[in-house]
């Protein structure tokens, strides 16, 4: 069952075209990220689904309504978290849970949440004397107390440490385990990667690529072998066409390879023959970051930034 | 689709959602300091100093003194605490996260107006109070129901007015010049902070059709009054603040805005 459907969708801000053509279903039970630099869309496409703004083209349909039309009993099944934090500061954090859960059919309880979000030893701290991190938790509480069954993030870690972006994750991810659908947008392809069941890429408005972590690496690009070249053996000892990439500074062989089972072959046949020691080898697959950079780069930055695309 | 879900539990009654909004715009309100301040503590003692600069006033000025700082308290709370605290919800980003709930629109308003009218009227009981023990000002009972009349519809009218006029707040930090200048004058040459010696007749008349001026008239009277029978707001008076208060709702629900006002990014 799909439950949240964008057809062709446009939006435009006076003569400011902020989404150009987005189509994307989302499957009940998924958690799809969509991701892209600043000015990509994202941000307005979440809004058009969450009902905060109205499109200028196309269709959205939520939970099989139109988010601008969403009743109570719809608005019971969505649950979001803002692009930035959107908490009263003078509550503690169990009264303004309790007060979210007072909203809902059958909401968590507010001592279950807290526990989630892991906020318990501050449950009666006001919020406004919490850290960044931890009420970006709070909010996240907020959007989960219904139980709902679409889940909107807005960037929900922009801005906050490694840690704390980790410790949000967890949460997010063990909401994802009770069946929830998450669409997210983010700028970290990391958390793309680390989240979600599938990556929808935008670029200045467009889908540029729609496909699962895994799919996206292995278009962007071509695994890497790597090999620190032992000190003893000279660099021109290895096969001219692998010694072409060795960098010599650092003694590291980094061979970006078409075809893995060649040029391993190469160099295990050059191994064999020379007694080199291979401890080290190593291949790194294509990164995501490569396939997102290549996707979403202007197309004429494209060229000289991604040599091997 | 399949709505088999949905089914499963019954959205809260109202009764319960307005008793939590009431109490939720409450503890927001009384863990305001500036709120606090401004509305309870500024006219008592304003009311104190008052009373200590005049060694001996007659009792009818008294009257109209402690008329006008309670209906001063009430302004203020209703106007400009009730938008100072609606603007700054609205910048937070907590209005928005509001409207993207199950609670009703109303229920979200009708919460916030029943604060406020409670605040409102504490504030009016503490000048009250004062005036009692500063001034000696009695209070008979028929003047303690027309004040709560008067009082009552004043801060309907001020609260209206204060939803109606956050549309041009941009932000919190603009609320307290925008709102001062909006209503000081207002409540000035009404009397709201001591009777006026000379105005320009074309300035009495215009405050007749301001809102401040129909409360603390009334007020005034209502603490004037010693003899028996009802003494209520006039029909003009009455007629003059359901008027503002039309306005405001009205104005309220076309212009009301849940969104912070940001710089329009790109995306």
């Amino acid at each position: 069952m799909t439950v949240i459907e964008v057809e062709h969708l446009v939006k435009r801000f006076g003569g400011f075209t902020a989404v150009e053509d987005i189509s994307f279903g989302v499957p009940a039970g998924q958690v799809a990220a969509v991701l892209g630099p600043n000015g990509a869309g994202k941000t307005t496409t979440i809004e058009i689904l969450e009902g905060f703004l109205a499109p200028s083209g196309g269709t959205v349909r939520v939970l099989g309504a139109d988010p601008r039309r969403g009743d109570r009993a719809w608005r019971a099944r969505i649950g979001l978290v803002l692009q930035s934090t959107s908490l009263d500061m003078q509550l503690t954090v169990v009264e303004a849970v309790s007060l979210y859960a007072g909203l809902f059919p059958r909401p968590m309880t507010a001592a279950d949440v807290i526990e989630m979000i892991g906020l318990g030893p501050d449950a009666v701290t006001r919020i406004g004397a919490l850290s960044g991190g931890q009420r970006r938790r709070v909010d996240l509480a907020l959007g989960i107390i219904g139980r709902p069954e679409i889940l909107f993030l807005d960037e929900p870690t922009t801005g906050l440490d490694p840690e704390a972006r980790r410790e949000l994750w967890a949460v997010i991810q063990s909401l994802v385990a009770d069946g929830t659908t998450v669409l997210l947008t983010t700028h970290y392809i990391e958390e793309a990667q680390h989240l979600a069941d599938r990556v929808i890429v935008l670029a200045d408005g467009r889908v540029v690529a729609d496909a699962t972590p895994g799919q996206l690496r292995a278009r962007g690009g071509t695994p890497v072998i790597r090999y620190r070249v032992p000190a003893d053996v000279p660099g021109g000892g290895l096969p001219p066409r692998l010694a072409h990439y060795v960098d010599f500074a650092r003694g590291e062989l980094m061979l970006p390879s078409a075809d893995l089972t060649a040029d391993l072959g190469e160099l295990v046949g050059w191994a064999r023959r020379s007694g080199a020691d291979l401890t080290g080898l190593e291949v790194a697959p294509p990164s995501l970051e490569d396939a997102y950079l290549s996707l979403t780069a202007e197309p004429a930055d494209s060229a000289k930034a991604h040599s091997h695309d | 689709m399949t709505d088999a879900s949905a089914g499963a539990g019954r959205l809260p009654g109202t009764g319960h959602l307005l008793s939590a909004q009431v109490r939720y715009q409450l503890l927001l309100l009384i863990r305001s300091p500036r709120a606090v301040i401004i509305s309870l503590v500024v006219p008592l003692l304003l009311l104190m100093l008052s009373s200590s600069r005049h060694s001996r006033l007659d009792r009818d000025t008294e009257d109209a003194l402690v008329a006008g700082l309670g209906s001063f308290g009430l302004i203020v709370t209703a106007y400009i605490t009730n938008a100072i605290t609606l603007v700054t919800s609205r910048q937070d980003g907590v209005l928005r996260r509001w409207r993207a709930t199950p609670l009703p629109t109303w229920c979200f308003f009708a919460g916030k107006i029943v604060a406020t009218a409670l605040t409102g009227l504490v504030s009016v009981a503490i000048a009250v109070a004062g005036g009692v023990a500063l001034y000696g000002v009695r209070l008979t009972a028929v003047a303690a129901a027309s004040l709560l009349i008067t009082f009552g519809l004043g801060v309907l009218a001020w609260a209206a007015i204060g939803v109606a006029v956050t549309p041009l707040v941009p932000t919190a930090q603009s609320a307290g010049p925008v709102l001062m200048i909006t209503y000081l004058p207002v409540v000035i040459f009404s009397g709201g902070l001591g009777p006026l010696s000379a105005e320009p007749g074309w300035l009495a008349t215009l405050s007749h059709y301001l809102p401040a001026q129909p409360v603390i008239d009334a007020a005034t009277r209502a603490l004037q009054h010693t003899g028996g029978g009802l003494v209520l707001v006039s029909g003009r008076e009455l007629t003059v603040l359901a008027a503002w208060a039309v306005v405001g709702v009205a104005a309220s629900v076309r212009f009301f805005r849940w969104d912070p006002v940001r710089p329009r990014h790109a995306s």
